[in-house]
């Protein structure tokens, strides 16, 4: 099949005609942050070229009729329960898998019912988690309600990426250390941690930026201090301005720093278990 | 509880060797905070929803006396077995728009590219909008489609119209455009996972015993790229059934999904007409899903 030319080219061009289509809203986002403000709106064309909405976004420009986006507590808001739901999920993700490593009866239940938090669409969670704190007289909070169910949704993916760590894990190593008479403590640190190291930080990646983009979940259970994503629905009731695609292009480039964090770490989680193995030897 | 989970983590060894009770236990007690936190916040509200779909629901408040009426209203409702209707019309075309623009390049990228480098570089490049915002990605069609939007400006300096086209910004047309091009990846991604796996000498032994192109994809490529087609399907399925946030920003509120109309009962705080809806959308998905599911053993094939 791949031997044929035409369709071979053919294929090509539509695959790169695809990804135009994947980038072309985002670029013209890219261009459109670049309006003149505060009169420019967001369509084109562009009436001159200028930073102004992203100092906009900084809140560096005089008053005018555009509000600024409600940024400062909103991101910390968003951060801060992305962290937290990256850190439980893995936990409980690392913990359910290490459980799966043996095999129980009562194993297919207890798998579609993880695997069913990232099944159920968000506005259905939002929607029964309202519901529950309605009649308990819960309040609703981002770091409450909300947060709770960040978990629902992550725990299955970190859930799953450790599946696919431990299932491609060589026991054999684990149990050579122990039947030499290293310590559990110390197996845990030089051999399965290590192993297990590329998988949690997959994990951990998940988890973060899921949870920092959930919007139907929160937009029911999130109480009155919006996260993030709820400020930037806020605006889509009113007249948007180019400073949401400034403040996109923005988050776009810190997502970038993110990704690249992960794939550094990830570099030398590798480098040093090369680097480890060959101590070892020489220990 | 915490001392005899925590050093189990990483080493089930310690576990293993206490012998009877405890290490046939081990499992339960890892499993157990997982199995709790989804019992709590998953399964109990999702219970909750389906018990306040029978509530009484009056103007101003909502009492626990049972009855069917909120469900005898949505039904006899134009308007929200109308957004039923329309939710399943959107998702079949989103469903198969992205099944049939996500194909051609899954199969390029899973066939064609041998090199494994290179599959993952345009992997990486198909899943880069994601790291924006998803309301911010929905938020861009709108200068895209709009009246002096981009696709406007190009098609008139390229003289193809005369006019600019206005049914692409508000209407149902923009929700599926704007749907189909945020989850079409959903689609791509499973399609040329299981295409990257097929056993290249399947197609040697195939041309070699004379199989014409066109045979040797509908008989073996095809159907062996069947299960990423289905967890493709699967994904889109659950996200655009779910959907109203597309919605709302690309139709300006004018076309009403299931979603919409959620957001809009439990904005006017009548909990048992959204608790009504969120139950139908659950059959939906039941259904979609298992259906989906019947297709091909997922547990076998994967």
């Amino acid at each position: 099949m791949q031997n044929n030319g035409f369709l071979r080219t053919a294929l090509g061009l539509y695959t790169a005609l695809f990804i135009i289509f994947l980038y072309g809203p985002f670029v013209v986002m890219g261009i459109l942050s670049f309006q003149a403000g505060p009169e420019g709106g967001p369509q084109f064309p562009i009436i001159e070229w200028s930073t102004y909405w992203y100092r906009h976004v900084f809140g560096l420009t005089p008053p005018s009729r555009v509000a600024p986006l409600p940024i400062g507590e909103a991101l910390l808001r968003s951060l801060t329960l992305a962290f937290a739901t990256m850190v439980v999920s893995t936990v409980l993700g690392t913990l359910t898998a290490q459980g799966f490593r043996r095999n129980f009866r009562g194993s297919g239940p207890v798998f579609y019912l993880v695997v069913l938090g990232m099944m159920v669409p968000g506005v259905l969670l939002g929607l029964g988690m309202a519901l529950v704190a309605d009649q308990l007289d819960i309040a609703r909070t981002w770091w409450g309600t909300a947060f709770v169910l960040h978990v629902v949704y992550t725990f299955p993916f970190a859930f799953l990426v450790m599946l696919a760590i431990f299932n491609r894990f060589d026991k054999s190593v684990e149990e050579a250390a122990w039947a030499l008479g290293v310590s559990p403590g110390r197996t845990f640190r030089k051999i399965t941690f290590p192993m297990i190291f590329p998988g949690v930080l997959s994990a951990m990646l998940f988890a973060f930026t899921l949870s920092y983009d959930e919007f139907p979940r929160t937009l029911f259970t999130g109480g009155s201090e919006v996260t993030m994503p709820i400020a930037i629905y806020g605006t889509f009731a009113v007249e948007i301005h180019p400073n949401i695609f400034a403040f996109g292009v923005l988050t776009t480039l810190f997502s970038f720093a993110l990704l690249s964090t992960y794939g550094i770490l990830m570099a030398m989680s590798v480098r040093r278990a090369k680097f480890a193995a060959v101590q070892e030897d020489i220990e | 509880m915490a001392d005899q989970t925590v050093p189990a983590v990483g080493t089930a060894g310690p576990a293993r060797r206490q012998s009877g009770f405890f290490a046939r236990h081990s499992t339960w007690l890892l499993l157990a905070p997982g199995i709790v936190w989804m019992v709590l916040f998953l399964v109990v509200p999702l219970g909750m929803m389906v018990y306040v779909s029978f509530w009484t629901q009056t103007t101003f408040s909502i009492s626990s006396d049972l009855t069917l009426q909120s469900w005898i209203t949505f039904f006899s409702s134009e308007t929200y077995f109308g957004a039923l209707l329309r939710t399943l019309k959107i998702w079949i075309i989103v469903l198969a728009l992205t099944f049939v623009i996500g194909y051609p390049t899954a199969l390029f990228i899973g066939q064609f590219v041998r090199d494994k480098t290179v599959q993952t570089i345009l992997l990486v490049t198909c899943v880069i909008p994601f790291w924006t915002s998803f309301l911010i990605r929905v938020l861009a069609w709108r200068p895209m489609l709009g009246l002096e939007g981009a696709i406007n400006i190009v098609l008139l300096r390229l003289g193809i119209i005369s006019e600019p086209i206005e049914v692409l910004l508000f209407t149902e047309l923009s929700v599926v455009i704007g749907m189909v091009q945020i989850y079409v990846v959903f689609m791509v991604g499973p399609i040329a996972f299981m295409l990257a796996r097929i056993d290249e000498s399947l197609i040697e032994a195939a041309r070699d015993l004379g199989a014409s192109t066109w045979t040797i994809f509908r008989k073996i490529i095809f159907p062996l790229s069947l299960p990423g087609v289905v967890v493709g399907a699967i994904f889109v399925s659950v996200m655009v059934l779910g959907e109203f946030a597309t919605a709302s920003a690309l139709s300006g509120r004018k076309v009403n999904l299931l979603g919409n109309i959620i957001v809009t009962q439990v904005g006017s705080l009548k909990w048992a007409f959204a608790a009504v809806i969120g139950v139908v959308l659950t059959v939906i998905m039941a259904i979609v899903i298992g259906g989906l599911l019947r297709v091909v053993n997922l547990r076998r094939e994967l």
